[in-house]
């Protein structure tokens, strides 16, 4: 049995039980996954190859394991029977070569002891699904059983989202910021902690619990409770993102004690891309690619990473294909904009804006895209309007706080750029460009001294990034502070960082000249001009670099050289030609001048 | 620190109900209403009902913490009060009526019955009722006014909050009777017309909250907080409800915190402006006295007030205040960031009311940059704080703010006298920033730039009318006139003007200036108006305090800088005079000493320090307050030998952190005199270079503190008898100070020259320099030097040959009112000796004709010099001795002093046998220099 074929009976079972439980994001996810596996070559169908496999493991499981009726009442049959297909598999699966994946069995649904109580947890359930959490919780009161005991806890702990939310309007403007909590944390804590302790719990209550713990601000104690429930059931990935926004650090993520489940793999991405590793998580990506050839999400993820690179081009590719599969995508496609934003294709943006618009005009990624159309189209009042809506509806949106700062930085309303920086800094401390913002924001009120702290901080988050060194150089090398040494020591940072505007070289070279260092001055005009010509670009820095270049070789007596770059500068017209023209000349003189002085010398 | 008092931000909550105030709400309601047959009880005298208003006025008026108290702690105040046993049971029973949010309403309809109609209509005799534009009417109408306005929710919120507050008191309270609370002084505290003119000031707040308080009712669930509370319990801190030990059973306090923290009743916040005035009393004792706040658990409850009020960005500037003064560069540094960032300089830091902005929302960035350059300065970088100085300067400019300009001027002037900064070329004399009054464009020195830009800001303060920066300046003016030649400014020209006016009388002239500006503290928008709120808090003290006579025993005196007189008068009665404006008059008198020190006049300087540190110690930061100890030790030092000065020096340090720098020097010095004296010399060059690594690295950086170290080296150097190398040392000082511009200490390194020639032999080089150093003493005015270098001259004469002893002795005859006047123990001995010896130089005088003449003064030079343990002179003043006695022919006194001789000699050559002050505490100040 292949091992593309356990993939797909873990995913299935895992799906049913996650949308059981009415984890539905997780779900979705697991489902996505699952129609994203490979068909294996040599079977024609997904599901009649699954349904042999299955029928070779457990001939009992043949038949109920092809139609997959959501609708049918007696699901728990189907699952029982799923499961030992499922964990019969697990055994027979055979890891990929090379790697060596702990197969986790899938886990038992406690049983239900009487119909009664089955019932009851049906009933729940659709309170649930009408949104009717404290009923639900209430439905199932004094049930025992881990998964009755589950969905009354996660109905208490949605019960008490919903009334925080409504809190936070009735105390605060939506915009500012509130310190409402979640009223359940404390008993739900109380209850599941003890859980825990008598070890009552499975991974799906132990999620639970890390949600809570995380609500908390226990993060630490979140993070074991996390890493325990994707050790006992790998295939949810809310766990895993929970999991994963609390790694701010690669040492956190490489402490966590995980089992080696291909889920993980899909976690490290995910974890690497955060942390701006995109080196990392694009290999991740691809390796996984292998198994889900045409998984969206994988697809969305490794172009973000691109982009992300500043490899736009082919993220543009992957993120054109993705909406050609998938046109009511709106996951990821703020990023999309993002890029188009920075390509400047105001037609293509707009199209991305209406789609987005007519799929879900209320999701915070479709505002963001309108957003950014505007932004693009330099109306940042409506702009700004959008992002605002998008911040209403998520207020953790991290890049439309940043993206606002921007445009309120264009409408120089500096206080309420200043104010959704911090926001985003509040977000996430680690945001780089929500530092440089505000560096900016500074530099515009033309206070570079203070702006420093700022593009310092950014830098320090963002070490290789050549755009933050520029700036600082900037500062530094501006007309108040004119701390020259200081920017040549960013610039330097800079050019070493793949600076591909090319900005720090020219730069570094000028601040020499103004100092005085020639040579190095000299040395830099003429990696700069190397790099212009590689790219084939012209400009006035070209004819900058030659000038300089022509005279430092000639107050070298290197005549040569200097000869050299003087006919290069002939081709260009302007008054650097006329320079050229006379320096040559002189250059004539010297040369004749040159071994004449040479014959004197000898003869005397 | 004013108070940032802008009402202008948006979404923040002025007022709030809370079911403390409608607990207070209801006790005005008892005291308005008390003579109605309705009431259940009335009081037992008129004084009572006095009391209970007082109490109510200070209720919603202190400050302390910034939690309001739970129903138990109003009950102990209540039971404080004495006589009110049935108010209490009255007020819990009808809080505990309030049943459902229905009868929220009728309580706040029946409240309305309270105030009295607005005016005209005719009063009742037989009614208090409350002037609706008193200060307790407004409390009342804003209660009133807040509650209509709040949606259904937040009656529920408040509902709900009621509920815990009233649950959250044990019935386990029982009513003392103790009645010794003596009412008469708040009867005229009541008919203070201040509490008039403050109510009206309530008012303007009356309009603002109508708008907002609606939808800004900050109820914060407390479930929330307690849970909150709990994961800050680990850092178990009596600092979460600061100040509030004081007014409740002291051995209570963790049980009951504890109880608070089960009970959820702690998410009651008060108003924003008692919030305020909280945070303000909070800078100010930081300020004061930073030992006193740990770092982490100060931040932590200033954190709990950021999660209560997020509104509120002072919060952060606390924290900014916080890590500062507990030395943390980098979180100093992100929360200056952080509360500029979010206040955008709005909270004006100079003036309460921010300026009539025109401009749309531009921030008023240039006072981040004005604490950013304070806070670079704290931390010893002058160059980044002359950046970020500068660049508030122009962006002051920038904006038209000009009395951030002023002080930000100011700020530079501290910066340069007191670091002192060797180039500034470049920096502050570019031509687009500053210096360019000459209108030469001459590259000016240091102190030139000073003196011009104290002379700028001085005008600027006059102009725009603040005091105090007026009053700073002038102080300024007057260190700078201590300490500096005045050069014509013009580097060409008559260089007439040269004149060092370290005379103190001139100086002081400058410094009563400076107090008279601010005898008009009144007038500078500094000054906070909050002052009322304080007393408000420390009358609640002092309640708790007499309540509980016993409690004052265990409330041990926090701070350590309380004024002393305040042990004899009611216990914390805030002065009525800003610290700001103390703290300046206080440095006048700092000043003072320093001026007389440099004359010479130890009793002035002694007495200016006493007037420090007894009168302004309230007000005083501790670096301050250090200072007028240190020079109180040198004083002790000097006069009353090494032994009283370590006891005293012992006591400073307990007082003090070991932190503190001055204290440091000053156990430096003590110890290399010390030191020097016994002749231990490995043990004075071991702190000498203690000294050396104490001063910065920069070259011009630190000046004093380098000067004192080659100074002090010089003469370890000398007392090892190595002239040469002490010339060496001696001549690259006076080489630095010349280039430094530093007049006051060449006179010293001159007479140490001198000295070292002396003692080497070579008395003819040695007059020049001790010339050299009478004239620079001479034109500046230093006394003291001057006579300690006439009785140089003196020696120096009499080594000439015994020819010269006339003139030296009619030399010392001059100096020696001075001498005998001011002077310390070592130069007192110094002179007796000289004296005998020209006297026994004399050929016209005889021993044998009257030996009192030479005893008595060796005799006493002998005495103060044991004192000081200064052996080597010790001996010479028996040897002399010995001879004396040997040529009168009384042996036994002879062998007396020749055993004297002897035993000094003795432990001169061998130092270690005496007891060492232990060096290892040393180790810590290499460490902080490091």
């Amino acid at each position: 049995m292949s091992s593309k074929e356990s993939y797909r009976v873990e995913l299935r079972s895992a799906a049913r039980q996650l949308s059981d439980r009415c984890l539905y994001s997780a779900a979705k996810w697991a489902a996505e996954l699952l129609i994203d596996i490979e068909p294996d070559a040599h079977a024609p169908a997904s599901s009649a190859s699954s349904s042999a496999a299955s029928a070779r493991a457990t001939p009992s499981t043949s038949s109920a394991a092809r139609p997959l009726s959501h609708l049918h009442p007696a699901a728990s049959a189907y699952r029982r029977r799923l499961r030992s297909a499922a964990s019969s598999g697990d055994i027979a699966a055979t890891p990929p070569a090379g790697v060596s994946y702990i197969s986790t069995p899938v886990p038992d649904d406690d049983g239900f002891n009487s119909d009664g109580g089955n019932d009851r947890y049906l009933l729940a359930k659709s309170y649930f699904d009408c949104r009717d959490y404290r009923r639900a919780a209430h439905a199932l009161r004094g049930q025992t059983g881990k998964k009755a005991g589950f969905l009354r806890c996660y109905a208490l702990y949605l019960a008490g989202e919903k009334r925080k939310e409504e809190e936070m309007i009735e105390l605060d403007g939506s915009l500012g910021k509130s310190d409402v909590v979640n009223s359940e944390l404390i008993s739900l804590e109380r209850e599941l902690s003890s859980l825990r302790r008598i070890g009552s719990i499975d991974s799906f209550g132990l999620y639970l619990y890390g949600l809570v713990l995380k609500d908390k601000g226990c993060e630490s104690l979140a993070v074991t409770v996390f890493v325990e429930s994707v050790n006992s059931f790998p295939w949810n990935w809310s766990a895993w993102s929970e999991l994963q926004s609390l790694c701010t650090s690669t040492d956190t993520l490489n402490k966590l004690n995980l089992k080696n489940h291909w889920m993980k793999d899909f976690f490290l991405a995910s974890a690497y891309q955060e942390l701006k590793m995109h080196e990392e998580a694009l290999k991740r990506y691809e390796c996984l690619l292998g198994v889900f050839r045409s998984s969206d999400y994988i697809q969305s993820q490794i172009a973000t990473a691109l982009y992300s690179l500043r490899e736009l081009d082919e993220a543009e590719v992957i993120f054109e294909d993705l909406l050609r599969n998938d046109p009511y995508r709106v996951e990821s496609m703020d990023i999309y904009s993002n890029l188009l934003y920075a390509k400047e294709c105001f037609s293509a943006l707009s199209f991305l804006a209406h789609r987005v618009f007519l799929t879900d005009k209320y999701r915070p990624e479709s505002c963001c895209i309108i957003a950014n159309y505007y932004s693009l189209k330099g109306q940042h009042e409506k702009s700004v309007l959008y992002f605002r809506r998008a911040l209403k509806l998520n207020r953790k949106y991290l890049s439309a706080w940043t993206l606002m700062g921007h445009e309120y930085v264009e409408m120089k309303n500096t206080p309420a750029a200043i104010d959704a920086y911090r926001r985003a800094i509040e977000i996430n401390p680690r945001d780089y460009r929500a530092w440089y913002g505000l560096g900016q924001t500074y530099e515009v009120m033309n206070m570079p001294f203070y702006a420093l702290y700022y593009f310092r901080k950014s830098s320090y988050l963002q070490p290789n990034d050549s755009r933050l060194w520029i700036a600082m150089a900037q500062c530094y090398e501006s007309a108040p502070l004119q701390m020259l040494e200081e920017a040549i020591k960013c610039y330097t940072r800079a050019a070493n960082s793949n600076d591909s505007e090319g900005i720090a070289l020219h730069q570094l070279a000028k601040l020499h000249g103004v100092l005085g260092h020639s040579e190095q001055a000299a040395f830099f005009y003429k990696k700069d001009l190397e790099r212009m010509e590689a790219e084939g670009r012209q400009g006035p820095n070209m004819v900058e670099a030659m000038l300089y270049l022509a005279r430092y070789y000639k107050s070298e007596k290197k005549l040569e050289e200097a000869e050299f770059y003087c006919t290069r500068l002939l081709d260009y017209t302007g008054p650097e030609r006329e320079t050229a023209k006379s320096l040559l000349r002189g250059l004539r003189i010297a040369q004749t001048a040159f071994p004449s002085m040479d014959i004197g010398h000898f003869g005397s | 620190m004013a108070g940032g008092g802008s009402l202008k931000e948006g979404g923040s909550p002025v007022f709030d109900i809370t079911p403390h105030k409608i607990a207070v709400c209801h006790l005005v309601q008892v005291f308005a209403l008390h003579t109605q047959p309705d009431m259940p009880f009335a009081f037992q005298s008129i004084s009572h009902h006095h009391r209970l208003g007082l109490f109510l006025f200070s209720l919603s008026r202190s400050c302390e913490g910034f939690l309001e108290p739970s129903l138990e702690e109003l009950l102990n105040q209540l039971k404080a009060l004495g006589g009110l046993a049935m108010l209490s049971e009255h007020l819990i029973s009808n809080l505990l009526v309030l049943s459902s949010p229905d009868d929220l309403f009728n309580f706040f309809d029946k409240l309305r019955g309270v105030l009295a109609a607005p005016e005209g209509s005719s009063m009742e005799e037989e009614q208090t009722l409350l002037d609706p534009n008193s200060h307790l009417g407004i409390f009342v109408r804003c209660c009133i006014l807040t509650f209509n306005m709040l949606p259904f929710e937040g009656v529920c919120h408040l509902f709900t909050n009621l509920v815990a507050y009233c649950n959250s008191n044990d019935s386990t309270y029982e009513m003392a009777e103790d009645d010794d609370f003596n009412g008469s002084e708040f009867h005229e505290l009541l008919e203070d017309p201040e509490v008039d003119c403050e109510a009206a000031g309530l008012e303007e707040y009356g309009p603002e909250n109508d708008a907002q308080a609606a939808e800004n009712l900050t109820h914060i669930p407390s479930k929330f907080l307690s849970s909150f509370l709990e994961d800050i319990q680990a850092s178990d801190d009596p600092r979460i409800k600061h100040g509030d030990g004081g007014s409740q059973s002291g051995g209570l306090v963790p049980l009951l915190n504890d109880n608070f923290r089960t009970d959820d009743n702690l998410g009651i916040l008060r108003s924003r402006w008692q919030i305020e005035g909280y945070l303000n009393m909070q800078a100010d004792l930081l300020e004061k006295d930073a030992i006193s706040f740990p770092l982490y658990s100060f931040s932590a409850s200033l954190r709990q007030l950021q999660k209560l009020a997020p509104e509120l960005h002072r919060v952060r500037y606390l924290q900014y205040l916080n890590a500062l003064y507990h030395n943390d560069y980098l979180s100093a540094l992100d929360e200056l960031h952080c509360y500029f960032d979010y206040s955008a300089g709005m909270e004006g830091l100079f003036s309460r009311s921010p300026s009539p902005s025109s401009e749309f929302e531009v921030g008023r960035y240039e006072t981040a940059l004005l604490c950013l350059g304070t806070l670079q300065c704290h931390f010893g970088h002058p160059k980044k704080a002359l950046e970020a100085l500068t660049e508030a300067v122009r962006i002051s400019q920038q904006n038209n703010d000009d009395s951030c300009l002023a002080y930000t001027l100011a700020a530079i002037c501290k910066l340069l006298s007191e670091i002192g900064i060797s180039n500034m070329t470049g920096i502050i004399g570019s031509p687009y920033s500053l210096g360019t009054t000459t209108g030469l464009g001459t590259p000016l020195s240091t102190q030139q730039q000073l003196l011009v830009l104290l002379k700028r800001s001085l005008e600027r303060a006059d102009h725009l009318k603040l005091t105090n920066l007026l009053a700073f300046n002038h102080l300024a003016l007057a260190k700078f006139d201590l300490k500096h030649v005045k050069k014509p400014l013009l580097s060409f020209g008559p260089k007439a003007s040269m004149k060092l006016r370290t005379c103190p009388t001139s100086v002081c002239r400058e410094l009563r200036l400076s107090s008279h500006v601010l005898s008009e503290f009144g007038a500078d928008g500094l000054l906070q108006l909050n002052d009322t709120g304080a007393f408000s808090t420390s009358w609640l003290k002092n309640l708790s305090a007499v309540g509980n006579p016993w409690l004052k025993k265990l409330q041990k005196p926090r701070s350590l800088s309380v004024n002393d007189y305040d042990t004899f008068q009611f216990y914390a009665q805030p002065s009525p005079i800003p610290g700001s404006v103390l703290q300046l008059a206080g440095a006048s008198y700092l000043l003072r000493a320093t001026s007389w020190e440099h004359y010479g006049s130890a009793p002035l300087v002694r007495m200016n320090a006493l007037v420090y540190a007894t009168c302004f110690a309230d007000a005083a930061s501790s670096s301050e307050l250090s200072l007028a100890y240190v020079k109180l030790i040198q004083h002790l030092s000097v006069f009353k030998g090494y032994t009283e000065a370590f006891i005293a020096l012992k006591l400073a340090e307990d007082k003090f952190s070991v932190s503190s720098t001055h204290i440091q020097l000053l156990k430096l010095q003590l110890l290399h005199e010390r030191a020097l004296h016994r002749g231990n010399l490995q043990e004075a060059q071991q702190v000498c270079d203690q000294f050396g690594v104490l001063a910065s690295s920069v070259t011009g950086v630190d000046m004093e503190l380098k000067t004192e170290a080659s100074l002090r080296h010089a003469r370890t150097l000398l007392a090892a008898n190595q002239f040469s190398q002490a010339a060496a040392v001696a001549s690259n000082l006076f080489c630095t100070c010349y280039k430094f511009n530093m007049q006051v200490e060449n006179a010293t390194v001159l007479l140490l020259l001198a000295e070292i020639h002396k003692k080497s032999g070579d008395a003819v080089l040695g007059l020049s320099y001790v010339l050299a150093s009478l004239s620079f003493c001479k034109t500046f005015n230093l006394d003291l030097l001057e006579a300690s270098a006439t009785v140089t001259l003196a020696e120096l004469w009499l080594s000439l040959g015994s020819s010269h002893a006339k003139k030296a002795s009619s030399l010392i005859y001059r100096a020696l009112p001075m001498i005998l006047g001011h002077g310390g123990l070592e130069l007192r001995a110094r002179a007796n000796i000289a004296v005998v010896k020209c006297l026994l130089a004399d050929p016209s005088y005889l021993v044998s004709e009257g030996p009192d003449a030479v005893l008595d003064p060796l005799s006493q030079a002998s005495e103060e010099l044991q004192i000081l343990e200064y052996h080597e002179m010790a001996a010479e003043a028996f040897y002399l001795m010995a001879i004396v006695f040997n040529s009168l022919g009384r042996l036994d006194e002879r062998e007396n002093a020749a055993a004297s001789f002897r035993k000094h000699v003795i432990a001169l050559e061998s130092p270690q046998d005496e007891d060492n002050l232990p060096t290892h505490g040393f180790q810590n100040y290499r460490h902080r220099s490091g």
